[in-house]
């Protein structure tokens, strides 16, 4: 047997979807044969998800306003990963912006929401954006691999944020919970609903950060110089440097910019969702986010996408959780199996493989040939 | 088995070549990478196989290791046809490879790596495993310790390694990929004496090298493959002298009869002098517009080096360098990207374009500045630009929208040149140019280098001696990181020497 793996020369087009969905349907299976390991039932398990996130509109909605923290966080490492700079420290960077945002409303209570929120937002970007820029400043000018040093500014961005709010930024009426006073109302995001005079859950006024952000992203990559510039780097520094490409200064731009979208995520889920800062905020969207950029391939509108289906499958484990009494790591079982399934399926769409049955006599010398028309 | 025995052994197969090439041909698109090639390699014999980069070498030991098919022509084992399909036949049938990147498992000892894989049974023995591999070692000349660990070996050493395997597997046929690029001196004295033992044991040993020195010191015959064709086999005795070798190597047989009108020269758009360090020592050159100076010399004297320094990539050491009229320092720092200095790479897919993006991409890499608006790319003039380079190029398949990694390398390299040409340089620097191309392409890249000149200056660096005379108005030759000689290609009596210029042979030693 002779398995030929060759490159593609014409992209799979709707093939595509087939790849994806088989992929899904893959993940799926994983988690219901695990369901059945532990004890409960699998496809019922799966049924219960899928209602819990998809079902009814409110858990739809509920879906829709943790995309959103996702979504924004996808977007910064995307940017980084497209010039092949490896941020995961987008967790990190969420934190710094909830510091930030939390910083300007404690300061200036009382202000009106024109006033407050920009001003947290601009706090929120300034202090996500430095906190990305550490991790950039130190693999240009040391040499240190940004993937560890970020990974590592996480623990170290979520321990000062909880250093802060068991501290000195402690609600004295909060009865010793580690939490902050409530914002004053200019710094608390409305939600929609009433506004519109709809019912949507707990969908929020910041949602309107998606489009803005998402329009930015694509304008910025696919019409501007500087978009250009980094997608060419992404090929690697030697051809930066053949190209005369700015390559350090691209390496700051997009770990700022990232780190700027996550601190911008952190103040809206802080003002938003919990009206102040508590150890809560951090629920792993940064994670997700790299999840979701990989998924997504990067591009802007496969990211929303993503960061929807992720979202909603949290809201999904949350009802299994309490109906099957699954752990919460349940969620984070599921999102890995789609990563591994999808990235192992994405090799499908730029390779064709064929398995050749060659003549008997040599059928002890099955050797996997490699081939790759370049 | 006693060494008498393996004596007659070797006595009795004598008549017969252990691996024959039939008029072995393969073709990549319109590029004939091997034309009808035919060799013999036989057992106790060590054969050089000579020849530039591109000349067709790595084609041809791909084909022996059984990764390429032929298209035409066949391969023979033992006087038997061999059709290899996969690596692993082509090992089976006795043929091994020492390539230039060694496959060796670093946290593992010598004896595991030469054993791996063929352990035998389920239960390891190490010490048996050892001394398996000492013997081996000592009957090849081999010294080595089988039980260090190879990360901590020299590069030498683990090559030794990677020839053991070999021999532990019964290669009959071993094949070396330029061996002495990554060893010392008396690295390279120990292999030499090492081949002379195997073949002197019956291995038939093919030793790939564009070094002259070795391949006289160490081989009893000799092929020169170039342009895909063995242009000449004969015994190494034949050949009195490195330069006479160098002769036969870069040929001097017009490939293209081609016009070349003469150009008034302009103003001086590069001069170097007294340029050292990184492998160069003591280089000067200077070129006006209107000409072409082209370096030629066997690759790795320093042609790299110089073409980093000019091109702004590394800083020269001493000596001083001037482009268009500026320093190193000011030039290289903020040369515009119109008007000044263009660079054609010699390794046009991986550098001078990105594989994955579109043609068009591919032109703004370079001209980018030219075709934005402050910080807006002006996408669809740059389509635009593309098109009209696709269009007077001839650049085949002429759609904008695919890939460079789509593209032939005849194709892209007109697209690239067309590029550069846009960015209207006065100083352009052109490596390997026509490296890989077919005829047509060539002529192509040709007719465009020469009509460019009258603009510019043009700096070819080539190891291609037809193509430095072809379109040359004066020629540098390059040798261990000095100049040994600039001349106009007019001065017949130089053009002459140029072969033993190139084997390092100045004035005064010849």
């Amino acid at each position: 047997m002779n398995v030929v793996i060759r490159r593609r020369e014409t992209s799979l087009g709707w093939g595509a979807l087939v790849v994806y969905l088989g992929a899904l349907a893959l993940a799926l299976g994983i988690c219901a044969v695990l369901l059945m390991l532990s004890g409960k039932p699998g496809l019922g398990g799966l049924a219960i998800l899928f209602r819990g996130a998809f079902g009814q509109g409110y858990s739809l909605l509920d879906g829709l306003v943790k995309a959103i923290p996702i979504f924004l966080c996808s977007l910064g490492v995307a940017l980084s990963f497209r010039m092949q700079i490896w941020n995961i420290g987008a967790e990190g960077q969420f934190a710094l912006g909830a510091v930030g945002a939390t910083f300007v409303a404690l300061a200036l209570p009382g202000q009106p929401w024109p006033v407050l929120l920009p001003l947290m937002f601009l706090a929120a970007m300034l202090a996500g954006g430095l906190w990305g820029l550490i991790p950039a400043g130190l693999r240009l000018w040391l040499g240190v691999n940004e993937i560890i040093s970020s990974l590592m500014l996480n623990y170290v961005g979520i321990l000062f944020l909880e250093f802060l709010v068991f501290g000195v930024w402690k609600d004295p009426g909060s009865f010793g919970f580690p939490m902050t006073a409530e914002f004053s109302p200019g710094g608390q995001i409305g939600r929609m609903g009433p506004a519109l005079g709809l019912n949507l859950g707990k969908l929020h006024w910041g949602l309107l950060a998606c489009p803005l952000a998402g329009v930015a992203y694509g304008v910025f990559l696919s019409r501007t110089r500087l978009g250009f510039e980094l997608a060419a780097c992404g090929e690697g520094e030697r051809v930066a440097r053949y190209a005369n490409l700015p390559y350090g200064f691209l390496v700051l731009l997009v770990m700022g910019l990232g780190g700027a979208l996550a601190g911008l995520a952190g103040s809206i889920e802080c003002s938003a969702t919990l009206g102040r800062l508590q150890p809560t905020v951090m629920v792993g969207y940064g994670y997700t986010a790299i999840v979701v950029a990989w998924l997504a391939r990067l591009k802007p509108w496969p990211i929303a996408f993503t960061s929807f289906l992720l979202a909603s499958l949290r809201v999904g484990v949350e009802v299994l959780e309490l109906r099957l009494q699954i752990p919460a790591a349940f969620g984070q079982i599921m999102e890995g199996a789609i990563l591994l399934c999808v990235l192992a399926g994405q090799f499908f769409l730029d390779y064709s493989v064929s398995v050749r049955f060659a003549r008997l006599r040599r059928a002890d010398s099955a050797a996997p040939g490699l081939e790759e028309r370049a | 088995m006693a060494p008498q025995q393996s004596r007659t052994d070797i006595a009795s197969v004598d008549v017969l070549p252990q691996v024959r090439l039939v008029g072995v041909t393969k073709r990549f698109g319109a590029v004939v990478a091997n034309n009808a090639i035919s060799l013999s390699l036989m057992p106790g014999r060590i054969k050089a196989l000579l020849g530039e980069n591109g000349a067709g070498k790595s084609t041809l030991m791909a084909m022996l290791a059984g990764r390429f098919k032929p298209d035409e022509g066949h391969i023979e084992v033992a006087g038997r046809r061999a059709d290899f399909t996969s690596p692993r036949e082509a090992i089976d049938a006795g043929i091994g490879m020492v390539y230039q990147h060694f496959m060796l498992v670093e946290n593992m000892t010598v004896a595991e790596n030469v054993l791996l894989g063929q352990e035998g049974g389920f239960l390891l023995d190490p010490a048996a495993m050892r001394a398996t591999v000492s013997a081996l070692a000592g009957r090849f000349g081999l010294p080595i310790d089988p039980a260090a660990r190879v990360g901590d070996l020299s590069m030498g050493e683990r090559q030794r390694v990677e020839i053991l395997k070999l021999l532990h597997r019964q290669s009959r046929v071993l094949i070396f990929d330029e061996p002495t690029a990554v060893l010392t001196p008396p690295e390279a004295e120990a292999l030499f004496s090492a081949l002379r033992t195997m073949s002197a044991q019956g291995k038939a040993i093919v030793f790939i090298s564009h070094k002259l020195e070795e391949v006289l010191a160490v081989a009893d015959e000799i092929a020169i493959l170039r342009r895909g064709r063995i242009e000449g086999e004969f015994l190494a005795t034949e050949v009195d002298s490195p330069a006479e070798l160098a002769r036969r190597m870069v040929g001097r047989d017009v490939v293209l009869d081609i016009a070349r009108a003469p150009v008034p020269l302009g103003r001086a758009v590069l001069d170097v002098r007294g340029l050292s360090g990184g492998g160069l020592k003591d280089v000067s050159l200077n070129l006006r517009q209107g000409e072409i100076l082209a370096v030629v010399g066997v690759a790795g004297n320093g042609q790299q080096q110089l073409v980093e320094v000019v091109c702004g990539l590394s800083r020269p050491e001493t000596g001083e360098v001037e482009l268009l009229g500026h320093g190193w320092d000011a030039f290289s720092k903020h040369h515009d990207w119109d008007g000044a200095l263009a660079w054609v790479p010699e390794d046009r897919a991986g550098l001078a374009t990105c594989r994955s993006l579109d043609l068009t991409d591919n032109l703004l890499l370079t001209t980018r500045q030219g075709f934005s608006r402050g910080q807006w790319l002006q996408r669809a003039r740059a389509r635009e630009a593309a098109r009209r380079i696709v269009r007077e190029n001839n650049v085949q398949p002429g759609r904008i929208g695919l890939p460079a990694w789509q593209l032939s390398g005849g194709n892209l390299q007109k697209f690239v040149l067309g590029r550069e040409l846009l960015r209207k340089p006065r100083l352009l620097v052109a490596e390997q140019p026509t490296q890989g191309l077919d005829i047509s392409a060539t002529e192509a890249v040709w007719q465009q280098l020469l009509a460019a000149r009258a603009d510019m200056g043009v700096l070819l660096v080539t190891g291609d001696l037809a193509e430095a005379l072809a379109l040359a108005d004066r020629v540098a030759v390059m040798f261990r990181g000095r100049v040994m000689g600039q001349f106009p290609v007019t001065d017949a009596a130089q053009v002459e020497r140029i072969g033993a210029l190139m084997a390092g042979l100045s004035e005064d030693a010849a």
